[in-house]
């Protein structure tokens, strides 16, 4: 890692964020003076309606986008200059997979493109695909697939994950197993996640924090701390204390799932 | 997020390939079937065919002969095996001499339009400047040019050579660009976050995720190039099967001619059919060779 920050930077530093785009029917205002930061090690999530630009903060993020307005950090750093140093993994809804590789050769995709080194059958393990180490992508269910594009997005060792409606394709059951095996390996590896996702549940279920996004342009209408005890298991999601802080999130967001 | 990825297939920016992509020759590939060992596929494609062959050449010699039609106007089967095993290295030699000027035709013509395709593929202004050249070597007749080529380069294999590259340039050049512009707007996104090279991002996914497209114009292709080359023979009269032709259709002899059509047919078959066996090898991976 060529990463040269002290521990106390933060992951995402943003103030002020506007984008707009020129579409079709004129121009678009997508974000509008979003401020929100992410500290390191810390799990976010970033809740708000379809369409509410949340997607655009993520792209920002990670270098894809030049905002209009304001400023972003990543580390510390312009995301452009953050992403030359490879601190970022992004996962997002389609996994983008290569169809042509397998599922070992999709994940040494980021050791050959970053000149990292990593253990390819241990980050599978990780993710607990390592018996699919040689299947193609099209021989897989789409759990599996977000697995491997989540070990693919940790193979060079960001110590940043832009996660943008990872599960969203998936079904409840993948759904869960795969986000609480994402919250074991940031229990062990403590990267900061940024992770967008329409789910108020599994807002709640994986994130220390639930910032809620409002209707286009986004902006940050709340920021909601969730003190839930970790590790966090399935068996939360029966408690008063987790019906309570969806209930919380759900008022945040004026009343809709 | 618009001005990131260009939309990644562009219906109307190349009208041609709509052309190509319907033709019965790609749809070809949705049939192969996976799974069977090469040589019970290759039974189960040939069997059939050589069965529905037969008949048709059965039939074809009883209609000659119960009409007793005039072998310079229809030759019979026999007739048209006779001669070719009158003098068979006659056929081999100028089958084997049209083969390389097609095959090198072709050769020349898919490696230049794929080096311009992948200067056309990174580059909008390039591609506006370039096409419209591209169109007019497309609609130029090569039957037009062919004794131009003649007259520039003389007898000898350059004007086989070019006018086989002039015709199959255009299919591989256009299914080239849009082969590697069809990449994957989430697969260029990851890539484009941890830094990749144009270089890296051409290597890793430019090239393979064209490699359907360019498979399917060669295969296009290869007939294309027998034609071209042909024709070249044909004006020059002094190698190929070509030259057997014009010779043959001088003497009115029709057994020959027919003969010279059947070595450039089992030329064009074999090679069509090389090239869909690489394209089920290569692209296993792509929608084309998933047999549904």
């Amino acid at each position: 890692m060529t990463a040269t920050h002290t521990p106390s930077v933060a992951a995402v530093d943003v103030s002020g964020l506007g984008h707009q785009y020129v579409a079709d029917a004129g121009v678009v205002q997508a974000l509008d003076g979003v401020d929100l930061s992410v500290g390191d090690g810390e799990f976010v999530a970033l809740v708000g309606p379809s369409g509410c630009g949340k997607s655009t903060l993520l792209r920002v993020l990670a270098g894809l986008l030049a905002p209009t307005e304001g400023s972003a950090l990543v580390r510390g750093d312009a995301p452009q200059v953050a992403l030359t140093s490879h601190a970022v993994g992004l996962v997002t809804q389609d996994p983008g997979l290569l169809p042509w590789r397998t599922v070992s050769g999709n994940v040494s995709l980021a050791l050959e493109v970053t000149g990292a080194r990593a253990d390819v059958p241990e980050l599978l393990g990780r993710v607990g695909i390592d018996a699919f180490a040689d299947y193609h992508p099209r021989e897989l269910s789409g759990g599996m697939r977000q697995r491997v594009a989540l070990a693919r997005a940790l193979a060079h060792g960001p110590r940043l994950l832009l996660m943008d409606e990872p599960f969203g394709s998936l079904d409840e059951f993948s759904r869960e197993d795969i986000g609480l095996e994402l919250l074991r390996i940031w229990e062990r590896d403590r990267v900061s996640v940024l992770f967008v996702t329409h789910s108020i549940r599994e807002a709640v279920l994986l994130a220390d924090r639930v910032v809620v996004m409002s209707e286009a342009p986004g902006s940050i209408i709340a920021d909601l701390p969730v003190q839930l005890p970790r590790p966090r298991s399935q068996a939360l999601e029966q408690t008063p204390d987790f019906a309570a802080a969806v209930a919380e999130v759900r008022r945040a967001m004026g009343g809709r799932e | 997020m618009s001005e990131t990825t260009p939309p990644q297939s562009r219906p109307g920016a190349v009208p041609e390939l709509a052309d190509l992509t319907e033709s019965s020759e790609w749809v070809a590939t949705s049939s192969a079937r996976r799974g069977l060992p090469p040589t019970r596929e290759i039974a189960g494609a040939v069997v059939p065919a050589v069965l529905a062959a037969t008949v048709a050449l059965t039939l074809w010699e009883i209609w000659i002969r119960a009409r007793d039609i005039k072998e310079y106007l229809v030759p019979a089967p026999t007739a048209i095996g006779r001669a070719l095993l009158d003098d068979p290295s006659r056929f081999v030699e100028a089958g084997s001499i049209s083969l390389v000027h097609a095959l090198g035709g072709l050769a020349c013509g898919a490696g230049s339009a794929f080096l311009l395709a992948v200067v056309m593929a990174h580059s909008r202004p390039l591609e506006r400047a370039l096409y419209p050249l591209a169109i007019l070597v497309k609609v130029t007749p090569v039957v037009a040019v062919a004794p131009l080529f003649l007259i520039w380069f003389g007898f000898n294999a350059w004007p086989k050579l070019l006018v086989a590259a002039m015709i199959t340039f255009f299919p591989v050049l256009v299914n080239a660009v849009t082969g590697l512009r069809s990449i994957d707007s989430t697969s260029h996104d990851f890539l484009r976050a941890l830094d990749a090279s144009r270089w890296q991002v051409f290597w890793k996914l430019r090239l393979p995720a064209s490699l359907p497209y360019v498979l399917a114009a060669l295969r296009i292709s290869v007939p294309l190039s027998l034609i071209g080359a042909v024709v070249a023979e044909w004006f020059a009269a002094d190698s190929g099967v070509g030259q057997i032709i014009v010779i043959a259709n001088g003497e009115l002899d029709t057994p020959v001619l027919f003969g010279a059509v059947f070595v450039l047919a089992l030329i064009g078959v074999t090679f069509t059919g090389i090239i869909a066996y690489i394209e089920r090898r290569v692209l296993f991976w792509h929608e084309s060779s998933s047999g549904v």
